[in-house]
């Protein structure tokens, strides 16, 4: 069997792997000037796993493809060549005093959405203390104990590797232009394969699928500090009346901050506005990155569909995934796993994925 | 119902805000449930472009637009005159509208308006052919101002934005509505509960703008719809006129000769 993808981003490296692993002959199509180059919204996220926490925007079938993952993810990086760090020891949701309404807002939606098993567990000073010593200044506190987090650096890169291993082609520097069923339009030729995949994402543009619907890119900035001593444990969020600001430990000494949300499709470099906003409510619960240092910062595009839900079609010879918006590694495991079930068993559009949008969580 | 906005004819009097919501398709169904005809859009960090040049914006404004609502652009996030003049120059081309929702904030903690930078801005803006709805505290000497600078429309906030407190002050709302007689009035900011836009209406205000309430909602489709009922029960009270307030109580039924009623 013979199969195209259209998209190096996180959904086509991991499909690129599993094809691979199952003597797919696998070739891979991308903008992208190589196999290190970031255009791909995959690198810029920071890799929290956060079904329950990310309820607050996202909605039920969300939250079941993550947790999905979550139990995905370990077998996957089993499989790769080289090692990626994920863990899973829970995230923390924090506010300041004050912001005690702030709070309550995302809380109270959380414990109307999540199951009772998964509800944010509320943490005493005392337990918030031992957990995450460093931590000062924010003294409500809840704990997701089921949430993780994935280097997403490692992986991108452990993930080419290992598809490279198993013998997938890799089309560098070579946008797709048009797709069909079984076949993939280069500037320059027609392909033709088995089976496509588009999982453009942003790149998609105009041509997102028989719904008729547009992805747009939603900006988001992220930065990375070095902060050699400053111990974290876990990905923290904190609820704060105007910003959402997460910080993911990362291998290295390195602190992740993100994120702006900006619906905007400006790639230009992160804003002063975003920088000071971020960082200032960094450095609010964690008083010792005062002296971290800004090594790296970093804008990209989320795709997203007009429900800012992901998205599965599949007809014969051609599957388009899109619309992961701010949940790519989250849930792609999942979504990868259905569409090859799709494509192995025949089975059509995944009806998880197209029912249609619910105002209230029930 | 219908009333009118600077020579536009409306039927809602519900202005709705389109930041925050949990996805653009939930927006779009939010201002359905509304019945608003007017929404309020966000420009300053969706047009920044990182080379000055043009603007990023995605499909969001046109989702927007697919309601077939009237777009009010906004100066949100501006501290200064100078840089609401310039954006509201950018909204004017971009959108093809001369309304403009002219804010400019004085304080950072309360997003509280400068009357002095708004007055300046208004002033400018109304000069350049924009019809200015400004976003203003309940200050009834502020207000006069801003009228002498040409606006014909106003807004002063019920409380600060996305605080969802309801009306902190009504006794200045009510002087400024008593004292600008005529003067289209609309409250915007600080709006929680439906209840807050009942008695906004009641009050006599013209129309009522708000967003957190809604979009921040569990379910902000259900929400916008209760609000649009919230404003027009608040209305059509106000139109009816309601009774005075007094101590003693009145049977609806006359009691007198029914045995046993003391």
């Amino acid at each position: 069997m013979r199969v195209g993808i259209a998209g190096a981003g996180l959904l086509g490296r991991l499909l690129a792997c599993k094809l691979a692993a199952e003597g797919v002959q696998v070739d891979l199509f991308d903008p992208a000037a190589g196999p290190a180059a970031r255009g791909a919204a995959g690198w810029t996220a920071a890799g929290m796993l956060s079904p329950v926490a990310e309820l607050e925007s996202a909605d039920e079938t969300v939250f079941a493809l993550g947790m999905r993952s979550l139990a995905l993810w370990p077998q996957l990086l089993a499989t790769l060549d080289q090692p990626v760090t994920m863990q899973q020891r829970g995230s923390l949701l924090l506010a300041h005093r004050g912001d005690e309404g702030a709070a309550r807002r995302v809380v109270d939606l959380l414990m109307l959405k999540a199951a009772a098993e998964y509800a944010p567990q509320p943490l005493t000073a005392a337990a918030l203390n031992e957990l995450e010593p460093a931590l000062h200044g924010a003294p409500y506190a809840w704990l997701l104990p089921q949430e993780g987090q994935i280097d997403t650096v490692q992986a991108m890169t452990a993930m080419t590797e290992s598809a490279t291993r198993r013998g997938v082609r890799w089309h560098w520097q070579t946008p797709v232009s048009l797709l069909s069923a079984s076949c993939l339009q280069t500037q320059s030729q027609t392909h033709h394969f088995d089976h496509v995949f588009d999982v453009r994402g942003t790149g998609a543009g105009d041509q997102t699928g028989a719904h008729g619907k547009r992805v747009r890119g939603v900006r988001g900035e992220i930065f990375w500090l070095h902060a050699p001593g400053v111990r974290l444990q876990r990905p923290l969020r904190l609820l704060h009346p105007r910003h959402r600001v997460y910080l993911v430990p990362r291998e290295g000494d390195l602190i992740v901050v993100g994120a702006s949300e900006i619906e905007s499709e400006d790639r230009s470099p992160v804003s002063l506005r975003s920088t000071v906003e971020l960082l200032a409510a960094a450095h609010s619960v964690l008083p010792e990155l005062a002296e971290a240092r800004l090594v790296h910062s970093e804008t990209n595009l989320r795709p997203a569909l007009p429900d800012n839900l992901p998205r599965i079609e599949q007809s014969d010879g051609l599957t388009r995934i899109n619309g992961l918006f701010r949940h790519g590694w989250l849930i792609a495991p999942a979504l990868v796993e259905d569409a090859l079930r799709g494509l192995w068993h025949g089975s059509t559009t995944n009806p998880l994925l197209n029912s249609e949008f619910r105002d209230v969580p029930r | 119902m219908a009333f009118h906005i600077a020579g536009i004819e409306l039927d809602s009097r519900f202005f709705l805000g389109t930041a925050q919501y949990p996805s653009p398709e939930v927006l779009q169904l939010a201002i359905k449930a509304s019945g608003a005809q007017v929404v309020t859009v966000g420009l300053k960090r969706q047009l920044a472009q990182g080379d000055g040049t043009g603007s990023a914006a995605n499909d969001f404004y046109s989702i927007i637009r697919d309601t077939g609502v009237r777009l009010l652009p906004n100066t949100a996030g501006c501290r200064a005159a100078r840089e609401a003049v310039t954006l509201a120059h950018m909204a004017r081309e971009l959108f093809d509208t001369p309304w403009i929702k002219l804010e400019v904030v004085g304080d950072e903690y309360t997003l509280q308006p400068d009357p002095f930078e708004l007055v300046k801005a208004a002033t400018e803006l109304v000069r350049a052919g924009f019809e200015v709805f400004p976003y203003c505290t309940d200050d009834l000497v502020t207000c006069q101002r801003l009228l002498d600078a040409g606006c014909r429309i106003l807004m002063p906030w019920g409380a600060p934005i996305g605080s969802g407190q309801g009306l902190l002050n009504p006794h200045a709302l009510r002087t400024l509505r008593a004292r600008l007689p005529g003067v289209p009035l609309i409250i915007d900011a600080g709006i929680g509960s439906p209840r807050d836009a009942v008695q906004a209406m009641e009050l006599g205000f013209d129309a009522v703008l708000l967003n957190s309430a809604v979009a921040q909602a569990h379910a902000p489709v259900q929400m916008a719809h209760a609000f649009k009922l919230g404003i027009e029960a608040g209305r059509l009270a106000f139109e009816a006129g309601i009774m005075a307030q007094q101590a003693m109580a009145v049977p609806t039924t006359p009691v007198t000769g029914r045995p046993f009623v003391l």
